[in-house]
């Protein structure tokens, strides 16, 4: 016999997790280093327990035990949706973390182009010239005027 | 009394674009390097038709940006 076994994607990511939680409407609490949620069964709250770097679910593994718990009755089901949820959020992060990324190194041009203007004109006060800035659209134009004698 | 005049125009990615007027000769060149020096590499040269008078210079800038 040969059977193809899926796993759940690893919850590594707590707040991840929680935001999927929130995302399903789920209400839970943490306990230590449980995420205790509000399906309970013979065993208590279903909950996740952080072990080996991940948010592992724990709950009874009767296999006839259904909960009428909103549209998921079957463990399969929840983290199913719980898996859907954290796929969404992960991706949200990525879009944020790029986003960051992206603000970080314009800040970086903004910082490298006005450190490049600043010299220019110390330079030329030096060198005795008048400076007029003006800003023409995404360009810095400085106009140097000196007077020969 | 005769002025002396450079425009110059840093675009939004730092690449730097000096224009003078009232210079002689390679004077213009002598005073633009000392005001653009280590800003970047010099890579265009245009000499206009009052050469002596007015000479455009294009400066790219050879530092990267990069996070400290």
């Amino acid at each position: 016999m040969s059977a193809v076994v899926k796993t759940v994607t690893p919850f590594t990511q707590r707040d991840l997790l929680l935001e999927a939680l929130d995302e399903l409407g789920v209400v839970y609490h943490e306990k230590g280093n449980a995420i205790m949620t509000e399906r309970v069964d013979d065993y208590g709250a279903q909950r996740f327990i952080y072990e080996q770097g991940a948010y592992r679910f724990q709950h009874d593994s009767s296999p006839w035990r259904k909960l009428n718990f909103k549209e998921w009755k079957t463990v399969s089901a929840f983290l199913g949706a719980v898996e859907k949820a954290y796929h969404q959020a992960y991706e949200r992060l990525q879009q944020r973390l790029a986003e960051e990324e992206r603000r970080l190194l314009e800040e970086e041009r903004k910082r490298f182009v006005e450190q490049q203007k600043q010299v220019v004109i110390q330079r030329a006060k030096k060198q005795g010239y008048n400076i007029k800035e003006i800003r023409k659209g995404n360009k810095i134009q400085l106009q140097l005027v000196r007077t020969t004698y | 009394m005769p002025e002396q005049r450079i425009t110059i125009t840093i675009d939004e990615k730092g690449q730097i674009t000096a224009k003078t007027a009232g210079f002689k000769g390679e004077a213009c060149l002598d005073e633009l390097q000392s005001l653009l020096e280590d800003l970047g590499t010099i890579h265009e040269v245009k000499k206009t038709d009052a050469y002596y008078q007015q000479n455009a210079i294009k400066v790219t800038q050879k530092q990267t940006l990069g996070r400290t």
